[in-house]
């Protein structure tokens, strides 16, 4: 009988440092036929599984060619612990992917405003690379990036490509900079960016993911400068025990994180994003 | 289909008759409580209790469930599934309780099929009892959910006064009793069920119109009455509530359940195990680095009450029966049906 918890196993194939505490696993699963049939949308993540230890909601940052998953994870409780002990080619169990992932066909022909902090841009990384490929759908495209420090950007090896995507506009800010560390990019909230951001309302959805706190001031400051609640979307983080919408703890007023999003429009979900 | 009678004193070569092929799990007494437990014979059996500590829902989604287990080699993992197989008969289930697992069937045959909630409960056959003892804290009525069963059942017994009316709801329960030569209902037997099926309904004191709850709980979702719940003096006549998390133990449509993996000594052997959870308890709404989407019990209690309510992410799934037990058994005295009431009061 088909047991939803049985985890498949997948191999280490490369361990990339992104920051001191930060990695980029790419995973490959052992059974063939799971390489051959694996699809996915950018938004989803996948429940990675080290046996003894226990398991962990890892969002997906991409799926390279021969659909090697990039899971990028920072060590923050048991699991991601346990995890950074591991090398190249050690296996781990893997189960998804799950969730539903950015709408990213209904919103062809907008122009995109990406706005994402600290960990917030894995999900949003299959995205950029989506609409980098699939320019011509989509109108300007703006990605506002924060991070703690400079040193807590992950993904920095990839920006270059970023500012090159035409018709598009990056900026980059950090709570402070270390002075040892000169990096060009301001200093402040995500929301200081927003009197130099070149997207107008009009035609526009903003995809954000961050800390709960962060999304919600965001949302706010999006809203004084016209953005509908509709116009919104953003991915949630909860503690999901099994990931099919069964165990309970990702409830979300009448949705469950793991099976109705993690991405929400934000008009479904306004009421329950409220102080932590 | 047809129904049949049997007298109070052949019940016992019926229940032999059962055992004889299943493992049957009844009411037994407890304490001054019952509970379900196994039945060996017909004295175990305690057919006039009014409502058990637990819900049955034990044997379909029970307290701790094995997943898998596994063993971690020096460079790989071997891991092996576990499913039982035991086919078994619950007899004397309260219309309440039925209700209760007919929400647990929807819930765990959504878009993901729940195997092991599934294989059980392909596995047994509900015999279900008409409630003639509901208890003071019952509002089954309110909730559609009793005291008499319309659906659900195998096999349906209701007790009037010297026999039991027998009434078959499915296949697996006409092949159950085939052959026994059950003397048929006449029409006064069954005119003898709608008269008990009244004399129940008087019964029950607690009512309550379930038709507000959802609207009830989209409109306060910041009542003060949260407040006083989870931190002030309570509501009517109850103490705040303490986050002991035995509502949801005693809820037979409760069904949120953690996820965590054992070792075993030598570190090389151990299963991945599901067990019951509770939305009360602090942890459950826990993150990474310590972050909590439910740390205030006024949140907490309030998401346990619209849940019940129908207003959660379960929806209609695990909502109220209307058995009782959370009332019965809260230390703090709450109960759902004077919350509820309140609300309405102090819009």
């Amino acid at each position: 009988m088909l047991n939803e918890y049985y985890p498949s196993l997948a191999i280490i194939k490369e361990i990339k440092k992104e920051t001191y505490n930060t990695n980029t696993y790419s995973l490959k699963f052992t059974d063939s036929k799971f390489i051959k049939n694996f699809s996915w949308n950018p938004g989803q993540f996948m429940m990675l599984s080290i046996l003894g230890v226990g398991e962990s909601a890892i969002s997906i940052s991409n799926v390279d060619k021969d659909n090697l998953i990039n899971a990028t994870v920072r060590n923050v409780g048991n699991v991601t612990n346990s995890l950074f002990s591991f090398k190249k080619n050690d296996i781990i169990g893997v189960r998804g992917p799950y969730g539903t992932g950015w709408p990213l066909r209904e919103i062809k022909g907008k122009d995109i405003l990406l706005i994402a902090g600290g960990m917030g841009i894995a999900p949003l990384r299959g995205v950029i690379h989506y609409i980098k490929n699939h320019k011509e759908d989509y109108g300007h495209f703006e990605i506002i990036y924060g991070a703690r420090t400079p040193e807590d950007m992950i993904f920095k090896y990839e920006l270059e490509t970023w500012m090159k995507i035409k018709n598009s506009s990056l900026h980059l800010t950090v709570d402070e900079i270390p002075s040892k560390n000169p990096f060009e990019c301001k200093i402040g909230l995500v929301t200081s960016c927003f009197p130099f951001m070149n997207t107008h309302h009009s035609n526009a959805v903003a995809l954000i993911c961050g800390p709960e706190i962060m999304m919600r001031y965001v949302a706010k400051c999006l809203e004084t400068i016209g953005f509908a609640d509709k116009q919104i979307y953003l991915s949630l983080e909860r503690r999901m025990k099994c990931g099919i919408g069964k165990c309970g703890h990702c409830q979300i007023g009448i949705n469950y994180v793991c099976k109705d999003g993690p991405v929400f429009n934000f008009a479904d979900i306004k009421p329950f994003i409220r102080p932590l | 289909m047809k129904s049949y009678i049997i007298e109070k004193n052949k019940l016992e070569s019926l229940l032999d008759y059962f055992l004889k092929k299943y493992k049957v799990y009844g009411p037994i007494k407890s304490g001054a409580d019952s509970k379900f437990d196994e039945i060996k014979s017909i004295n175990d059996l305690h057919l006039d209790y009014s409502s058990t500590i637990l819900p049955p829902k034990k044997f379909f989604h029970p307290s701790r469930q094995i997943l898998f287990k596994f063993s971690i080699q020096k460079e790989k993992y071997l891991i092996q599934e576990d499913f039982e197989d035991e086919k078994f008969i619950l007899f004397g289930v309260h219309p309440c309780d039925v209700y209760a697992i007919l929400k647990l069937d929807k819930f765990f045959s959504g878009e993901f099929k729940d195997s092991f909630y599934r294989n059980r409960r392909k596995n047994s056959i509900i015999v279900a009892l008409n409630c003639n003892q509901p208890g003071e804290n019952s509002f089954c009525k309110s909730m559609n959910a009793g005291p008499f069963l319309k659906e659900g059942y195998d096999i349906l017994l209701t007790d009037i006064d010297t026999k039991y009316l027998i009434e078959i709801g499915s296949n697996k329960g006409k092949k159950l009793i085939e052959g026994l030569g059950l003397a048929v209902a006449t029409n006064r037997d069954v005119a003898e069920k709608q008269k008990k099926c009244k004399i129940s309904d008087r019964k029950i004191k607690k009512i309550l119109d379930p038709s507000w709850l959802p609207k009830l709980a989209e409109e306060n979702l910041d009542h003060e009455i949260w407040i006083d719940l989870g931190e002030r003096g309570g509501v009517a006549d109850s103490f705040p509530c303490l986050s002991c998390g035995s509502c949801s133990l005693v809820c037979p449509t409760c069904y949120c359940y953690d996820i965590y993996d054992t070792l075993d000594l030598s570190l090389k052997h151990g299963s991945r195990i599901r067990e019951l959870d509770s939305c009360q308890l602090l942890e459950y709404g826990e993150i990474a680095l310590g972050g909590n989407f439910r740390k205030e019990r006024k949140d907490r209690i309030r998401h346990w009450m619209f849940c019940k309510f129908g207003a959660a992410a379960g929806g209609k799934n695990s909502n109220c029966v209307g058995c009782g037990r959370c009332i019965r058994f809260c230390p703090s005295k709450i109960d759902i049906t004077k919350v509820a009431k309140e609300l309405r009061r102090r819009k």
